[in-house]
């Protein structure tokens, strides 16, 4: 059971660590300047790197969780 | 008691004759709507029904219940919990579509309506278990998530304590805490839940279900312009908040196993605060947060 809800935990974990990644990528490129502006360029790269940050924490809490219990049932 | 199930009852039929009211003006055909248009129109008629019938739900399941220590949660919380998580899986991928797919400047290899639609089902779910909970907070009598009037120093002062070590330092030199006190014991809840976590819920919820609404609004009044700007920039703005919400809700969850099981199962276990750095919560006083 533990296994499992960290996969799917880890999945989630994933889907966020790509949106993460496309928004800090798409804070720099040139259309997204003309289009949203200044703001809206930091307010993607900021909330891709908060994003990706507990992506990765959440990432590291799934595999400690299976490490645990693995290590329990050894 | 009666009475709020006899309300909770007038309420549900009043939903199903709203939905089928709304559904039927929308499937006739004799609308000019396209099916984008029709769901908008669907989703801002059906959201007076939701939000009434959750809020007589709410009442009606709540009240003061008989104390037993080895509960957690009482099921109305846990279904309220898991209607919500749906209601997140629903309508956050595809709220994150509709807001990366424009500035990507992509499409899926389906309708944008299907997107929208499946957003607005869960956006409903959102809408429809909030009001539950209020009306069941309101109704019952533990407040034990929330922090006591005249209390914030102390649960602020336990948040330190259970954080990091360095983090905690740092946000108790910002808000001029002493951590060389006795240190607080938690109860129920930890003070992670209590002073950090249940108070930022409620205000991203509370922002999302405010700017959603004036989103909504447009299809049934003359929203002004710059009103709706910002309500839809402020929606994404708490779409992303929620995202990162529920990043480290699961992260707190997973470190936490008993926490899971207890809002799986309701019961409490022993031990329901292993984190080394929280302190043992003490005995409950009701059977629901």
């Amino acid at each position: 059971m533990k296994a499992f809800a960290a996969l799917l935990a880890l999945v989630w974990a994933a889907l966020n660590a790509v949106l993460a990644i496309l928004m800090v990528v798409n804070a720099f490129v040139a259309k997204t300047a003309q289009h949203e502006g200044l703001p809206a360029q930091a307010a993607l790269l900021l909330g891709g790197l908060t994003i990706g940050l507990f992506a990765a924490l959440l990432a590291w809490e799934c595999y400690r969780l299976v490490t645990k219990s693995a290590a329990v049932r050894g | 008691m009666i009475v709020r199930w006899l309300v909770a009852l007038v309420a549900i039929a009043l939903a199903v004759s709203g939905a089928v009211a709304t559904l039927g003006q929308a499937g006739s055909g004799a609308q000019p709507w396209d099916e984008e248009l029709s769901d908008n129109f669907v989703f801002v008629k059906v959201i007076p029904f939701a939000l009434a019938l959750g809020l007589a739900l709410g009442i009606a399941l709540g009240g003061p219940r008989r104390a037993d220590a080895s509960r957690r949660f009482a099921p109305a919380t846990i279904a309220g919990h898991w209607l919500l998580a749906l209601g997140f899986l629903l309508a956050l991928p595809t709220g994150v579509w509709q807001y990366m797919g424009g500035i990507l400047d992509v499409s899926l290899p389906l309708p944008l309506y299907l997107i929208y639609r499946i957003h607005y089902i869960g956006a409903m779910l959102i809408l429809f278990t909030l009001a539950w909970f209020l009306g069941y907070w309101w109704a019952g009598t533990d407040r034990s998530l929330l922090v006591p009037r005249g209390q914030w120093r102390r649960h602020l002062t336990g948040l330190a304590h259970e954080l990091p070590p360095r983090l905690g330092r740092m946000i108790a030199s910002r808000l001029g805490l002493d951590l060389r006190g006795e240190r607080p014991t938690a109860g129920k809840f930890s003070f992670y839940e209590t002073a950090f976590s249940f108070p930022t819920w409620t205000f991203v919820l509370t922002l999302i279900t405010i700017t959603g609404l004036a989103k909504a609004a447009r299809y049934v009044y003359p929203v002004p312009g710059p009103l709706l700007y910002w309500a839809s920039t402020l929606h994404v703005a708490a779409m992303v908040l929620i995202l990162i919400k529920v990043l480290d809700h699961l992260r707190y969850t997973l470190a936490r196993w008993s926490l899971v099981v207890a809002m799986t199962t309701g019961r409490a276990s022993a031990s329901l605060a292993p984190a080394p750095r929280v302190a043992p919560a003490s005995a409950a006083g009701g059977d629901d947060e």
